[in-house]
């Protein structure tokens, strides 16, 4: 470990990061950045809280295609309207991420290091095996973004193909690579499929995970032939999907062409950068789903990424698997055949695919309803609060409620559907109570003023009921209503309680 | 607001079923963690190879001072293990020999992945081999505590399992409700949860009703039946707290006690003296204390490995390969110690002088989960492997 040491006076994003944003006065220490934010950013707790509910499609857009409105999110957006909000947010590139996002990103150090980098950083500041600084960072963005990034819809799709492609930081050096996987990825979730599929497959975190890195020709001595554990699940999980009509055959034929495709390790100048290993790929043709691809290294896997994200199974697999995110469980078939001929209409381009489908008549049917899974449910939770906060502790719930972004072990990503997450309410509610109470260190529920907005002090039990069921999940729904309005509501200190009973109801657990 | 919160409690208590009604079988898993020493154990006496590899460590033949405890001429108990030996004389108690994973690493990490997990390379699936039980064999109902561990987290066994629940004791499942709220705020989430309909709704009143539940639990001081005396430890305390959860009815079906510290590199004879101490006083307890519902309870204790033949020059053993497995009370056919011995001479042993594994543990645990648990999914929860037959369990 000592030979690191010399390494790692290395890049700290932090002081420049945070030089840029002009309030690094008077900083001394990275721990001193969480006590910055809570100085100088203001929560966006707006004046009053709206008199009526909110428009269904615009709030169903904010809780599935973001992580729930913040206070004055549903106001902000009423002027534009569900369609304004969405053509905005389908251009990211339009949209401001936020100071709020840049300020606590700044405070990481390891979030824009190389992998070998990153390696290096934790060995000399963190030398205790284990402990898993860089993917922990990367975890606590994930949050950061989802809590605070104005491109809402933008981490939603960063979200949904992390799992899509899930790396596990659990798997030795995925735990520095995933950091690297992850800004290979974002540039593409509203961009063409096929630069998406491109970015994992070149991506060293996925080499690594699924072993194409130790892909290699046959060994004629020891008769060890091409690792089809990549090949395998680039069919299976990220293109065609299991039922996509491809044989063993295909898999053994994409996982010759993919021979070869590695990346540089070690000490190597490049280390952790896409490497083909001409000497490792398997000589001759090949045949994959019934097309001839003729010998020529690189380029036949290149030719293999063009067959499988052109084939319909694909375009059918993708839409399937957008729908039981974002729209039902059971899924929509119509809906989803509409989604995958936008797809091969458009090659493959995500961006009409994704607008097609929150514009759907589906995505707002009511009937359609989804359970928040618990990151939803914990970004959600700070946003609806107007927590101030640098997102670390709360990475401790979310490893208690099952959902610590990029721990996933398994290729196929956490679990979509409600059932697996229903056994976790206990936790969800606890969650609740400790935020509310102000027990999660680095996080503030700014009190004082969500009780202004809410004109808490001049207001009746059945109004305070009223508006706080629409700060927080955009409508007075009547049960919840009426639940406040017998409860906490009734008494002068019961803002804590009512926001906590909101946030632990059955229809806060809602998308 | 009273009258009302009355209502909902009694709604709930009719929509609410638990699914403790079912035959199942319940099963505690004790995982020995850190390399449990099956030769230090259950010492095969009638191998001279065991006292060529171990000239100061071996217990003695059994009738010598400190010696074993015969089982069947073979084979022998710890002497502090002498708890279980009633146990094995009454038939519920069994051993499987030589029993282990196809791990080769001997690294505690991969082969605890490995053995938790239920696979040979643990890293290429997510699931363990519990939460493979509980998602091929579901209830009707939803259900909150299908399986518990002992402890903080839940360990790699319960991976992706539904209806999971890890605790240290029961009045750590609890609502953390501020004294000043309760009990308004809960009868408000029961209320509101009780309005709300389909599996969220049900799941919130089960995981309302199972804190409640526990709550009166742990409100209760909890006195164990039949004279139990738990060993003051941290196993002792687990066990008891795991009768206390089966005698409670709230469905459990599994619940995972680990018992740490078997890694004896150096002076192995002390420290293996305390923990087959607190092994057998817990186990023996935790059975007494379950009187009749014993009727319903196997218990299997398993380790991710054993140790090396040979004694180390520090009065240790290192990691090895194959180590015993015990197997306790229902439908266990015991009084016999199962597996090939596969010998301690030299040439019986593998290349690194280990004992040979000839008992996979998953042959043990297919077994159980068909036999005992009711579930005919045995190739699903331990995929890409063909169990053989052992015939541990009276049918």
């Amino acid at each position: 470990m000592s030979q690191n040491e010399d390494k790692v006076a290395g890049p700290r994003v932090t002081r420049g990061a945070l030089l840029k944003s002009g309030v690094a006065v008077g900083l001394a220490s990275v721990s001193g950045c969480t006590e910055i934010v809570r100085r100088v950013v203001p929560p966006p707790v707006p004046a009053s809280v709206p008199a009526s509910d909110a428009n269904p499609r615009l709030l169903r857009l904010l809780n599935r295609a973001g992580f729930g409105p913040r206070p004055g999110d549903l106001e902000a957006a009423r002027e534009m309207g569900p369609d304004g909000w969405l053509e905005e947010q389908l251009e990211p590139r339009n949209v401001d991420e936020g100071w709020e996002v840049s300020l606590r990103l700044g405070s990481l150090d390891t979030l824009d290091l190389d992998a070998q980098d990153a390696r290096d950083f934790e060995m000399s500041n963190y030398p205790e095996v284990g402990q898993g600084q860089a993917a922990v960072e990367l975890q606590q963005a994930a949050l950061i973004r989802a809590v605070y990034s104005r491109r809402q819809l933008h981490e939603a799709m960063v979200h949904f193909w992390s799992d899509h492609f899930n790396i596990s930081q659990r798997k030795s050096d995925c735990t520095w690579l995933k950091t690297v996987d992850d800004r290979l990825l974002r540039p593409h979730v509203l961009g063409k499929f096929r630069d998406l599929v491109a970015a994992s497959a070149k991506s060293p975190a996925m080499l690594y995970y699924l072993d194409n890195a130790k892909n290699r020709k046959r060994d004629p001595d020891t008769g060890s032939g091409p690792n089809e554990n990549y090949a395998r699940e680039l069919l299976e999980l990220h293109t065609l999907g299991v039922h996509g009509g491809y044989s063993l055959k295909d898999i053994q034929e994409v996982a010759r062409c993919l021979t070869g495709w590695s990346y540089h390790d070690g000490l190597h100048w490049q280390a952790g950068r896409f490497n083909f290993e001409a000497d490792r790929h398997e000589a001759g043709s090949k045949r994959v789903l019934g097309k001839l691809i003729p010998a020529g290294g690189l380029d036949e896997g290149e030719e293999v990424l063009d067959i499988v994200c052109n084939h319909p199974s694909t375009a059918r697999y993708v839409a399937w698997k957008l729908v039981r995110r974002f729209v039902s469980d059971r899924g929509s078939p119509a809906l989803e055949r509409r989604l995958a001929a936008v797809f091969t209409r458009t090659g493959g381009d995500l961006r009409a695919v994704t607008g097609e489908l929150f514009r759907s008549e589906e995505f707002g049917d009511p009937r359609n309803r989804k359970l928040k899974r618990p990151f939803d449910f914990v970004a959600g939770a700070l946003r609806a609060t107007a927590a101030n906060t640098d997102c670390r502790s709360s990475l401790r719930w979310l490893e208690d409620l099952g959902q610590l972004p990029f721990k996933w072990p398994m290729p196929d990503g956490y679990p979509e559907r409600a059932a697996p997450w229903l056994s976790g309410l206990l936790p969800r509610w606890n969650f609740a109570l400790s935020l509310v109470q102000g027990e999660i260190a680095g996080a503030t529920v700014p009190l004082q003023e969500l009780e202004r907005g809410l004109r808490w002090d001049s207001s009746s039990p059945h109004a305070r009921a009223a508006a706080t069921a629409r700060l927080l999940i955009g409508v007075a729904h009547p049960d919840l209503t009426s639940s406040l309005a017998l409860g906490p509501c009734i008494r002068p200190n019961g803002l804590r309680e009512a926001l906590c009973l909101t946030l632990a109801s059955p229809q806060f657990q809602g998308r | 607001m009273a009258s009302q919160s009355n209502l909902g409690r009694s709604a709930l208590r009719q929509t609410v079923l638990s699914p403790g009604g079912s035959h199942r079988g319940i099963l505690v898993y004790v995982f020995l963690r850190g390399g449990m020493d099956g030769l230090h154990s259950v010492p095969p006496h009638g191998d001279p190879g065991l006292y060529e590899g171990r000239p100061t460590l071996a217990i003695a033949n059994p009738g010598k001072s400190g010696g074993a405890l015969d089982l069947d001429g073979r084979f022998g108990l710890h002497p502090d293990l002498k708890p279980l030996l009633e146990f094995y004389q009454s038939k519920s108690l069994a051993i499987v020999h030589a029993a282990g994973s196809p791990d080769k690493t001997l690294s505690h990490f991969e082969a605890m992945q490995t053995a938790e997990r239920g696979v040979y390379d643990g890293n290429d699936v997510a699931t363990g081999w519990i939460a493979r039980h509980l998602i091929s064999s579901p209830l009707d109902q939803p259900s909150a505590l299908r399986a518990v561990a002992i402890g903080e987290m839940l360990p790699k066994s319960m991976d992706g399992a539904i209806g999971a629940a890890a605790f240290r004791s029961v009045s750590e499942y609890r609502l953390r409700t501020p004294a000043g709220w309760s009990p308004g705020f809960a009868s408000a989430l029961t209320r509101l949860y009780t309005r709300e309909g389909g599996e969220l709704g049900a799941m919130g009143r089960e995981t309302l009703k199972l804190a409640a539940d526990l709550e009166k639990l742990s409100a209760q001081t909890y006195q164990p039946a039949g004279g139990a005396r738990y060993p003051a430890t941290g196993f002792g305390d687990g066990l008891k707290e795991t009768a206390r959860l089966i005698k409670a009815d709230l469905g459990l079906e599994i619940a995972q006690v680990d018992l740490g510290g078997w890694d004896a590199h150096a002076a192995q004879v002390p420290l293996m003296n305390l923990l087959m101490t607190d092994l057998a006083g817990s186990l023996q307890a935790f059975f007494q204390d379950l009187g009749d519902r014993a009727e319903s309870v196997t218990l299997v204790a398993m380790s991710e490995f054993g140790r090396r033949v040979h004694e180390n020059a520090v009065a240790g053993t290192d990691h090895g390969r194959a180590t015993a497995m015990l197997l306790l009370g229902a439908g266990v056919r015991g009084g016999k110690v199962y597996g090939k011995w596969p010998g301690l001479r030299r040439s019986e042993l593998d290349r690194d002088g280990n004992v040979r594994v000839t008992t996979d543990y998953r042959d043990v645990l297919s077994e159980l989960v068909r036999e005992r648990l009711g579930n005919p999914n045995s190739d699903r929860v331990f995929p890409n492997y063909t169990a053989n037959p052992v015939g541990l369990f009276a049918g």
